[in-house]
């Protein structure tokens, strides 16, 4: 179980410019749980995955993974924990290095790094299966550099890396916002079948709203740092994205400002 | 012509240990580590003393690029614990170690022909006579295992954390990498070299001297760019030994200039000038137009970076973070 309480963010601390970007978010998350987090621009969505992760730290609060606290842990220390990706293709895979050398690093996610032999014949059968059950015939180019792969092809091999270790937690930061619509939908599958595969947690945002609806078992919605709205699966399987914006007026008392939303 | 050729090799091979470190920080790791213009005299001046209180030739050597290894790990330190910035770090260590260097010899020049060296104490053991080609075979042999050392060392699980810092520090972050631990530990196997390298160099010119560094990394930025270019493919194996043979065909060309009469005096500036040439190509596209009439500069050859054609003397944006007391840019979007 993930637990954070009372978490803090202050961006430009002691500066006229002072954000608080991050106010008091109190968050439960169930192993197994698919929440997804939508909110309009600079809500806090992407600081809160941050935070979490560990690639910034907090101002207060306390953030638990199994109930070990882990908020004063760099990211590095968390990363056995927890797997990442993020919008842009090119930050979740090293594009100089081949697929079975990504995936070789990413198999050790968290331990210790040693002189054994990182690509072995016994590790690349593995990869091959793992590869195998995207199908995206990724398996026949282990030796290929990344950087030759599409954006979607990255992003799909961004999520095998961040599930090939089966972090507690998995991080998902818009990672099809970057992508064609074609890529993105496969890229989603993808993400839906391993989520549901390796039973992992996982936390999405999404600037869809319709993909937040349709995906998880529970939906948040973020305004000014805060979660306004919490919205359990069967709840969640009523909604259609015009009565979500109406709650979303409703309860932040502005309209939501986000075309992309809307019109994506 | 003969003579052209032994000094290719020697040279060459000598430079080579430094041009596989400059690859190691510079072009795998994208940190440009401008120490390594300290680190190389420093590794001849440690061994010079060494030789003269009568260590053994080949421990002498060993010292040498351990002092090269150490002065790498303070760049990282500087560079890692205390946030300075990667260049800035390497220009303190570097004129510091002018320092060290003269503490150590206690005079600028050391001289060392009175002295028995390591090319000689090796050929002793095997009965063999200390000539150029000889000491070429003893050259060769040390590169070959360096080569060889290296290649495993860079396929392993450390060795591949090492080259994901280079190439994407957020992503192997994310994977439970300390990216300043792998960023130390590669200054300190690739100043280790270039250490080696000044060994190597003062036993076989004779001397030690703190000015031979000057000039050093500017040659070694040209083995790397040179090497990658005509002999590169796209396996890490085949770009260590381009290096090797990019440092043989550097030197072979600066002992043609020599031999053809050119003034040594103007080396300095044409090799600055050649490396800024191939730094430009790319951008210039003159490898487009050139590329019908020399096979050497064909675009369709592939290099390790597809995207980003050989230039060691940038690197990546990501691996330069400095302290500040804004937050980042990472931090501040959203």
């Amino acid at each position: 179980m993930i637990k954070l309480s009372g978490i803090e963010k202050y961006f430009f601390a002691g500066t006229p410019n002072q954000v608080l970007a991050l106010d008091n978010i109190n968050l439960q998350i169930q192993r197994g749980d698919f929440l997804t987090v939508i909110g309009s621009n600079g809500a806090g969505k992407s600081t809160l995955l941050k935070a979490v992760a560990g690639v910034i730290s907090v101002d207060a609060g306390s953030i638990k993974i199994d109930g070990l606290d882990v908020t004063a842990h760099p990211e590095y220390m968390r990363a056995r924990d927890i797997g990442r990706i993020d919008q842009d293709p090119m930050a979740s895979t090293a594009a100089d290095l081949s697929i079975e050398e990504n995936l070789a690093i990413a198999y050790l996610r968290g331990q210790k790094r040693g002189l054994a032999r990182a690509v072995t014949s016994q590790r690349t059968g593995y990869f091959r299966d793992t590869l195998r059950n995207i199908g995206l015939g990724l398996e026949d180019r282990l030796k290929v550099p990344v950087g030759t792969l599409s954006g979607g092809q990255r992003q799909a091999l961004a999520l095998v890396m961040a599930t090939i270790a089966r972090p507690k937690l998995l991080l998902l930061d818009e990672h099809t916002a970057a992508l064609d619509p074609k890529a993105a939908r496969q890229v989603m599958e993808i993400t839906e079948r391993l989520v549901q595969q390796y039973k992992l947690t996982t936390l999405m945002i999404t600037h869809n709203m319709e993909q937040a609806l349709r995906f998880g078992n529970r939906l948040i919605m973020m305004h000014r740092g805060r979660v306004i709205l919490d919205i359990s699966a069967e709840e969640k399987g009523k909604l259609t994205v015009a009565a979500l914006v109406d709650r979303f007026t409703s309860t932040s008392g502005t309209v939501f400002d986000d075309d992309r939303a809307l019109l994506a | 012509m003969e003579s052209v050729i032994i000094n290719a090799l020697q040279q060459g091979l000598i430079f080579a240990f430094m041009a596989l470190g400059v690859l190691l920080t510079f072009r795998l790791l994208g940190f440009p580590d401008l120490t390594v213009e300290g680190t190389f005299p420093l590794g001849a001046a440690v061994t010079a003393r060494a030789i003269v209180e009568g260590v053994e030739p080949l421990l002498a050597v060993l010292l040498g690029a351990l002092a090269g290894g150490a002065a790498g790990a303070v760049t990282g330190i500087i560079h890692t614990r205390l946030k300075v910035n990667n260049i800035l770090a390497g220009i303190l260590t570097a004129s510091a170690i002018y320092t060290v260097m003269l503490r150590t010899m206690g005079r600028p020049n050391t001289p060392l022909l009175a002295y028995d060296n390591v090319y000689g104490q090796i050929l002793g053991w095997f009965k063999l006579a200390e000539n150029n080609y000889n000491v070429i075979l003893v050259l060769l042999v040390f590169a070959v295992a360096t080569r060889l050392l290296l290649g495993w060392f860079l396929n392993t699980d450390l060795g591949l954390a090492v080259r994901a810092t280079g190439s994407n520090e957020r992503m192997i972050s994310a994977l439970g990498v300390n990216t300043d631990n792998a960023k130390l530990l590669a200054l300190v196997i690739g100043n280790f070299l270039v250490g080696l390298s000044g060994a190597m160099a003062c036993q076989a010119q004779g001397f030690a001297d703190i000015g031979m560094g000057i000039g050093v990394l500017v040659a070694a930025i040209a083995s790397v760019i040179a090497g990658e270019t005509i002999f590169g493919g796209n396996r890490l194996g085949r770009l260590l030994t381009s290096v090797i043979l990019g440092s043989i065909m550097y030197r072979g060309l600066l002992a043609l200039g020599l031999r053809l009469g050119l003034p040594a005096e103007d080396f300095k500036m044409m090799t600055a000038i050649l490396v800024l040439l191939v730094l430009c190509l790319p951008s210039l596209e003159l490898r487009k137009r050139l590329g019908g009439v020399i096979p050497g500069l064909r675009k369709d050859k592939k290099t390790m970076h597809p995207a980003l054609p050989a230039r060691p003397g940038f690197a990546s944006p990501t691996a330069d973070q400095t302290c500040g007391a804004t937050p980042s840019r990472r931090e501040m979007e959203e």
